[in-house]
């Protein structure tokens, strides 16, 4: 039921530091109505790196990971999968996800690895997902977070190219949350495109290789933390978010010295690209 | 992965969830006990299959639906709200697959209820009835249970295409809580909404004799109990009873199931896309 540009499909991108990218989206629009959503997004997906959408709630985060999936029609602008051309192309933790509450946590597993051609490990999988000694427990008795945990391994199952994670640490304790980033970070490492929206910003500071800040009208800032970090002359991630999100109510605990103003352009750094009402960088 | 495969996969996952929901185990029972106690209630038991399909006729008009609602107003309504069918919308799963494996497993639920009622009923009769009901090969005129083995398949026909309007119905609202109001109202307009329509197309003299039966095989009681006067009860009396014609009669009921599981496919591919 993917829905999304592949005319592309065999061939590879390369972003400019030499990663391939999988996914692009080019002037990426959305708008319900009257209300416009985000605004002219032009972003490259790498393989083998973990790409975190930070920004406040109700901005688009789970819009825009919902548009790279194709289950969600951009109002303008496309996106173009050019990773290897698979049954499962890409894999999806929803924002709030939940399973038939009939079956256990290995037959949930079982039930989806049997949608992919790939042979699956599913002992392997509950244990990389700590689920292993809930196996034959009940998903209706499982904890929220518990239930997190299985939708993550369903997410990777049957390794896809690229996999979209919805706030994948919320609702897990933070020894669980930092488990499901190490892992996710793990498969990044081994050459999945990882994509996750999160407001854990410790985590996605330590675990992901791009940032990109959406605020109210598209992409603020986008780069590698440390890039970010460096380039707002912050002290972390935390600094660059407020700074990027609404810099007159920063309060000092990170210098703006070095954020860029209006009319600033993408630094080279930048893997997104952004244009149109985005293009100032962010301090608006 | 072929879709035969997928397709496979997700009729077992629904058979498995309905095995595994105790509400149907009930759901059940009180409609065998129900059925059961019309049948003995209104003297069919003693007196043949015939006389119990006519007891138990109106009754399962009212019935059937009802079962089908309960057994199909959330199905899809459930996964989309659990995110299941954004998860299985990254699989190579199709709209269509999904649709149809939910209606199937549905489908198969409703058959296993009401099939077993009326067979339960049918046991009844065998052991109840007057002896002359034991007859098995007959052009016409004598009561058999192969006539009400005709019923339940009728009945089962009716009944499935009525789970695909719910499922229809149920897939147009945005939650599970207004699903089960979008399925009843669908069920009502579908059911007592074609009827009413056709009365007034008597009234006002819209229909002709012949047209009036291809209306009739349209609205999916109207059909049903067609079927079941021509090919059940008709039976015993001398020539056709000229209710309804039994091949639009079937044509409706599958049309209804058809164009619902069609609509719904669209409406799903709509809403998730």
């Amino acid at each position: 039921m993917t829905n999304f540009d592949s005319t592309d499909s065999q061939q590879h991108h390369a972003t400019g530091d030499g990663a391939t990218t999988v996914v692009t989206t080019t002037g990426l629009t959305k708008a319900y109505g009257d209300r416009p959503i985000f605004d002219d997004v032009d972003l490259d997906i790498a393989a083998g790196a973990m790409t975190a959408v930070i920004g406040p709630n109700g901005i688009g985060k789970t819009t825009l990971l919902k548009t790279l999936l194709g289950h969600v029609d951009p109002t303008a602008g496309t996106v173009t999968y050019t990773g290897p051309d698979v049954d499962r192309p890409m894999g999806y933790l929803p924002q709030e996800p939940a399973f038939r509450p009939q079956f256990t946590v290995s037959e949930t597993v079982d039930f989806y690895a049997s949608l992919v051609d790939a042979v699956v490990d599913t002992e392997e999988l509950l244990c990389e997902v700590n689920l292993y000694e809930a196996r034959n427990r009940r998903v209706s008795a499982l904890s929220g977070g518990m239930r997190r945990l299985l939708a993550v391994g369903q997410a990777v199952l049957g390794t896809p190219p690229v996999v979209c994670c919805d706030e994948p640490a919320s609702g897990l304790d933070p020894s669980m949350a930092r488990q499901v980033f190490e892992s996710l970070a793990r498969r990044a490492a081994d050459g999945m495109a990882v994509v996750v929206a999160s407001h854990t910003l410790s985590l996605v500071e330590t675990y992901a290789d791009h940032v990109v800040i959406l605020k109210s009208g598209g992409v603020a800032a986008a780069g590698a933390p440390t890039d970010l970090i460096e380039r707002y002359d912050a002290a972390d991630l935390w600094a660059v978010y407020d700074a990027a999100i609404d810099p007159a109510a920063d309060d000092g605990s990170a210098t703006t010295v070095g954020a860029p103003r209006r009319g600033d352009k993408p630094t080279d750094q930048d893997t997104a690209v952004f244009g149109g009402p985005t293009d100032s960088g962010g301090d608006r | 992965m072929s879709s035969l495969a997928v397709m496979s996969t997700l009729i077992r996952r629904e058979l498995r969830t309905a095995a595994r929901t105790r509400g149907y185990y009930l759901l059940g029972v009180v409609v065998a006990g129900t059925l059961l106690g019309l049948t003995v209630g209104g003297g069919g038991a003693a007196t043949g299959y015939i006389p119990t399909v006519v007891d138990l006729l109106l009754p399962l008009e009212v019935l059937v639906p009802a079962v089908a609602v309960a057994i199909g107003y959330r199905a899809i309504p459930s996964d989309l709200g659990r995110g299941e069918v954004a998860m299985l919308n990254t699989y190579a799963v199709s709209p269509s697959a999904y649709v149809g494996a939910v209606y199937l497993g549905r489908a198969a639920v409703l058959s296993a209820i009401v099939g077993v009622a009326l067979f339960v009923v049918g046991l009844v009769v065998a052991v109840a009835a007057a002896p002359d009901t034991g007859v098995f090969a007959t052009h016409s005129g004598v009561d058999s249970p192969i006539l009400f083995g005709r019923f339940l398949v009728v009945t089962l026909l009716f009944g499935n295409a009525v789970v695909a309007v719910v499922l229809l119905a149920s897939i147009a609202v945005a939650s599970t809580r207004t699903a089960i109001v979008a399925a009843i109202g669908a069920v009502l307009v579908v059911v007592v909404g074609g009827e009413a329509a056709i009365l007034l197309g008597v009234l006002d003299g819209v229909f002709s004799e012949a047209t009036l039966r291809l209306a009739l095989g349209f609205v999916p009681n109207s059909a049903y109990r067609g079927l079941v006067f021509e090919t059940v009860v008709g039976v015993l009396s001398a020539g056709a009873s000229g209710y309804a014609s039994p091949l639009v009669s079937v044509a409706g009921l599958l049309l209804w199931t058809g164009g619902s599981l069609g609509a719904a496919v669209g409406l799903l591919r709509w809403r998730i896309e």
